[in-house]
């Protein structure tokens, strides 16, 4: 049985990676139709869309870390 | 949920990145400027190379030279404003197939101007851009009537409208297809506007591009007119309504003026007032390059528009601008050399 403090620590943690998930998702659903869009024009864009569409991913890194510090603190 | 709000929406971040690709590979001022030096068979070669190869390819067997140049220019636009449209979904769609009908307008004219003066069935095709609603089996269809007023009953049909008793009327008395034309034009703004509400940023943004187009149209309207003597009242009859800075008021001042040069002043307030600033000089400026200016404000805007508001219509619409004026200088240079114009005068007639 864990406390009350621990237990809103892992929610936070959670929100972190989950929030930032939706806002990369949501990042990337314009991103990556953008991209197919000028790729099916021009193969030959493939490369730059592809750096362009794992771009708005950092974003869940950071709220990778974020959790991880969460965590860290809890432990 | 997000899927259906983003459907209903439409998909502008696919389109918009699909037609700026496209862009990225329609011809530059010195691709023209190369055009002015070959013949007709290098043109044809020159434009196989650059988008147009599909279209060239399926017409060469049966039409050559400048008859297959012409075919494949409008043939080839026909189908990237199709795939465009295709491409398309929710309100983006709904705009785009609203702005495309001006083909089937387009269309109908040409018809009936090629079944007045007697031309061929084949050159008629020629000037067709199935681009609209109307496909191409629909045009034959319209093609093959006999009489003016058949195609026009035909093309009520096929569109669900009707063209009023009067305006049928005018044309029958006189034989002249102006009046038609001219209600055409309207019935395609007005139906363009009604059909988008301004409920929303990308439709606000959309009605403001239409009603500048009508801004542009309206000026080319008065001051061709004003330069052919035409009094005031008759002016505003081929005025299409809702222009974004030629209200009403406006109009009928400009009509009324003595001369173009008292014109001037009244057009001196409006953005586009330094493109055509030079060729509203009574002595030195000609009517063509009224209409250039008139275009390069159109282009620049839909330039500076498509900048402004990148995940919006306007990209799309500035591409569709883009490539009618490309396919427009291929034709102009073809014809120009196949007539034996001489090429600065050809250069003149080019918008780049």
């Amino acid at each position: 049985m864990v406390d009350e403090g621990t237990g809103l620590l892992a929610i936070g943690a959670g929100l972190a990676v989950g929030l930032a998930g939706i806002g990369a998702g949501l990042g990337e659903k314009d991103v990556g139709a953008a991209a197919v869009g000028a790729i099916t024009e021009d193969m030959s864009l493939f490369g730059k869309c592809i750096v362009l569409i794992v771009l708005p991913e950092t974003i869940v890194i950071f709220g990778l870390v974020i959790a991880f510090m969460i965590l860290f603190t809890m432990s | 949920m997000l899927g259906r709000k983003g459907g209903k929406k439409g998909n502008y971040a696919y389109a918009v990145a699909k037609v700026k690709a496209k862009k990225a590979s329609l011809l530059k001022g010195d691709d023209y400027a190369k055009m002015l030096m070959m013949s007709l068979p290098e043109i044809s070669r020159f434009i196989s190379e650059s988008g147009y190869q599909k279209e060239m390819a399926e017409l060469a067997g049966r039409i050559e030279g400048i008859d297959l140049i012409e075919h494949a220019t409008y043939r080839n636009m026909a189908g990237i404003f199709s795939g465009i449209l295709h491409s398309t979904q929710g309100e983006l769609r709904e705009m785009m197939s609203a702005y495309l009908t001006k083909w089937d307008m387009w269309n109908l004219k040409v018809i009936l101007r090629g079944k007045t003066y007697g031309v061929d069935t084949e050159s008629i095709k020629e000037d067709l851009v199935p681009a609209g609603r109307l496909d191409t089996s629909m045009l034959d269809k319209l093609l093959s009537m006999e009489t003016n007023k058949d195609i026009i009953a035909e093309f009520e049909r096929m569109k669900h409208l009707e063209i009023p008793p009067e305006v049928i009327n005018a044309y029958n008395a006189d034989g002249h297809l102006r009046d038609i034309e001219d209600y055409l034009d309207k019935l395609y703004y007005r139906r363009l506007l009604a059909t988008t509400d301004p409920s929303s940023r990308p439709k606000r943004l959309f009605q403001d591009f239409v009603r500048r187009e009508i801004d542009t149209i309206n000026l080319e309207t008065i001051l061709v007119l004003k330069r052919e003597g035409i009094r005031g009242d008759d002016v505003m009859k081929f005025i299409i309504p809702d222009g974004k800075q030629i209200d009403k008021k406006l109009a009928t001042q400009l009509a009324n003026a003595d001369c173009i040069a008292a014109a001037a002043n009244d057009l001196a307030q409006l953005d586009f007032y330094e493109d055509i600033k030079e060729a509203l000089d009574a002595e030195t400026g000609s009517l063509k390059d009224l209409v250039a200016g008139m275009k390069r404000y159109h282009i620049r805007q839909a330039n500076k528009l498509a900048s402004l508001y990148p995940l919006s219509v306007i990209p799309i619409l500035d591409f569709m601008i883009h490539k009618q004026i490309e396919v427009e200088n291929i034709r102009t240079i073809a014809r120009g050399l196949e007539s034996g114009i001489d090429k600065e005068t050809i250069k003149g007639l080019l918008v780049i």
